[in-house]
């Protein structure tokens, strides 16, 4: 907002609002159909254009002068959105329609590739999907309590609400204690979960490694001016 | 130099979070190794 426009009156501020928000609705737009492909998955290479043509429409919109949501605010939440949705699809996959062609394809897929604790036994226990021990608790845990919250956290967080960066702030430094719990089981029942992987340890790091915004988020959900996200 | 700009309270907030990072990352990559060692000495 520059102190010409101020000057001009209510009127000339009112249109620039507008129009603000008009820029910012339509960089969402693009971002959100490129997050819509990206959280399946299967589908994400077809969401990066999308994605990357509604952040740089955005980065004109603020060299064009329109106060619009701050780039780093943006990555953050789409990025935990993709985190969730991801996250989300797989474990769902796994505990409800573990029995499903798709399950056993893609979870059978990923379990031959990087990770036994998907294809050792699967399907075997009372509940079906993966059998590795410990595994079953973590999807239980973080599935309809961490992801669930963190998505809606993101949301509101896009939107910059108040309990969106607060809740963002709760759910990042849950994932943190997800990722420490996680990686301690991956490492304890290490015998389970790589004994005849295709590509094991490395192959599982490099994947999930993208896992970890909780940790990239964290030191700026604590220092950024709190007064930018409204009640 | 200290940058008078910046309050106290920001510059130890700011000292506690590059103390997390180390720890965190640290604690990711103590596992990763050990993943490694493991990886080494058994026939995956």
């Amino acid at each position: 907002m520059t102190t010409n426009t101020m000057a001009a009156g209510a009127g000339a501020y009112d249109t620039h609002q507008q129009r603000s928000r008009a820029a910012q609705w339509r960089a969402d737009k693009w971002m959100m159909v490129g997050v819509f492909f990206m959280g399946t998955a299967v589908l994400g290479l077809i969401g990066l254009p999308f994605f990357l043509r509604g952040l740089s429409l955005q980065m004109r919109a603020q060299k064009a002068g329109f106060t619009v949501r701050p780039i780093m605010v943006t990555l953050i939440g789409y990025l935990v959105a993709v985190d969730s949705a991801l996250n989300s699809l797989g474990w769902a996959l796994d505990l409800i329609g573990n029995h499903t062609l798709l399950a056993r394809v893609f979870l059978m897929a990923w379990g031959n590739m990087f990770d036994g604790g998907y294809f050792w036994h699967y399907n075997e226990l009372w509940i079906g999907g993966a059998s590795a021990p410990g595994e079953k608790a973590w999807v239980v845990a973080l599935l309809p309590l961490m992801f669930s919250m963190r998505i809606a956290a993101a949301i509101a967080f896009l939107q910059m609400k108040r309990w969106g960066q607060q809740w963002l702030v709760v759910t990042c430094w849950f994932g943190v204690i997800a990722w420490a719990g996680y990686v301690t089981n991956m490492t304890i029942f290490a015998d389970v979960r790589y004994a005849g992987v295709v590509f094991p340890v490395v192959g599982w790091w490099l994947y999930d490694i993208f896992y970890i915004t909780p940790f990239l988020a964290i030191p700026y959900l604590h220092t950024v001016n709190r007064e930018i996200f409204s009640d | 130099m200290k940058n008078p700009v910046i309050s106290e309270q920001d510059r130890r907030r700011r000292r506690s979070m590059i103390v997390f990072q180390i720890v965190a990352y640290g604690f990711l990559l103590t596992m990763f190794l050990i993943q490694l060692h493991m990886a080494s000495v058994r026939n995956w």
